[in-house]
């Protein structure tokens, strides 16, 4: 056991920033998580039981983001016009086809059931093992397994292009008889 | 590449783990001040000795004795009568109005016709928050005016002004510049609060439910306008 040094958890800001735009969809919530989560954790001195701090920003990472949704889904919305004015960010990220695919998988993970979305934040983004992840969202190891293995299945399956279908959608009459019109007015079949 | 197509998953993990987006230097300040903060606050509680040299028990034994006397010293002392001030600023935000609405003000654009020590109420129905009430409270002997105002869907913020300086030093939260301005973000017990100087008057605008990236956004909304 040894008390978290609060100077140790500037190095995980990055890491957290990504885990929780992931949960939230947005760098904006994102953002606004963090500082929830730091402040917290540095509310009061804090021990630890293992070297790792990671598992335990997470821990309290998903609980403030938890407590955030109960709170959210207890109000009424509120109004958009003055936050979107006031608060949209207008940085743009440095490299723009990178920028538009980190939006969309994140976009992609936040669209997850919550707990599926929780252990791929923990493992995939944050790069915790399965074991402190299991810690972290207090689950056994084995459920961590399958919902990670159900959230990427669910995420390829989002960010996949529709296949193209191997053999042409039935034709109605009228379709072929189009089709057929179309063909002798462009000459084909014409000797 | 082969992986990739047979395992489509295995591609995702690769491309998920390659992100390496940095969080915006404004959070990576907001993180060093909240741990600047937090290590000032270890130093006087536990003083300058070599921490370091200790042993985890040892250490840990400290920080629980040190967290004791720190608790002993709050109920001794009445707490911190500064940040305490605060929080009963930001508690009469939450109270039921006793006096009507004041009107938008004529001569200043943007304001209420109400204000403590020159400093006005802002106006803020152009943005969706029409005033709805007012009260006053008398806190460590200084008038506190508050504005009640309401949400297009019911929401309800105060808004206070505590009368004359200097005003009580807040500390926790997180401080945050807009428009070249500090502000404080405290939430507790579900209330969520901004807390900043005008004028070198306290003001506090608070609320229920409502987000703090609102209250922030509100707060500023006068820097802004002015």
């Amino acid at each position: 056991m040894r008390t978290l040094d609060p100077q140790s958890l500037t190095q995980h800001v990055d890491r957290l920033y990504r885990a929780a735009w992931a949960l939230c969809g947005s760098r904006e919530d994102a953002e606004d998580l963090v500082q929830e989560t730091f402040a917290r954790v540095l509310s009061r001195p804090r021990v630890l039981r293992s070297d790792d701090e990671l598992y335990y920003l997470m821990r309290v990472l998903r609980n403030t983001f938890l407590t955030g949704l109960r709170t959210a889904s207890r109000r009424p919305v509120t109004v958009a016009t003055l936050e979107d004015v006031v608060t949209a960010d207008p940085r743009p990220m440095a490299r723009p086809a990178e920028a538009l695919e980190v939006q969309e998988l994140y976009a992609a993970i936040a669209t997850l059931p919550e707990d599926f979305r929780l252990a791929l934040v923990a493992v995939d983004v944050l790069g915790l093992s399965y074991r402190e992840a299991s810690r972290a969202l207090r689950v056994r190891e084995a459920t961590i397994t399958t919902r990670l293995f159900r959230a990427r299945k669910q995420i390829v399956k989002r960010l996949s292009p529709e296949p193209p279908s191997s053999s042409p959608p039935p034709q109605t009459p009228s379709q072929r008889e189009e089709r057929n019109a179309g063909g002798v007015l462009s000459g084909e079949g014409a000797q | 590449m082969s992986e990739r197509l047979e395992h489509p998953e295995a591609g995702l993990i690769e491309r998920i783990r390659a992100i390496d987006e940095r969080a915006p230097e404004e959070l990576h300040r907001h993180v060093q001040a909240l741990v600047a903060e937090r290590v000032r606050g270890s130093r006087v509680r536990g003083g300058t000795g070599s921490r370091t040299r200790w042993s985890g028990r040892a250490e840990l034994m400290a920080a629980g004795v040190a967290a004791a006397v720190a608790v002993i010293v709050l109920v001794l002392s009445g707490g911190d009568s500064s940040t305490l001030s605060v929080r009963e600023i930001s508690a009469a935000t939450l109270r039921a109005s006793t006096t009507p609405a004041p009107g938008e003000s004529l001569r200043k654009l943007g304001a209420l016709t109400e204000s403590v020590d020159g400093v006005s109420f802002p106006y803020w129905k152009g943005v969706g928050w029409r005033a709805s009430g007012a009260r006053s409270d008398t806190i460590d002997g200084r008038t506190v005016r508050t504005v009640f105002y309401t949400g297009a869907h019911g929401e309800r913020i105060g808004y206070a002004i505590l009368a004359g300086t200097p005003a009580p030093a807040a500390s926790g939260g997180v401080v945050v510049s807009r428009h070249g301005h500090p502000y404080r973000l405290l939430s507790e017990d579900g209330v969520r609060s901004v807390v900043w100087l005008r004028k070198g008057r306290l003001c506090v605008v608070a609320g229920r439910g409502v987000s703090s990236r609102m209250l922030l956004a509100l707060a500023s909304w006068h820097e802004r306008a002015t």
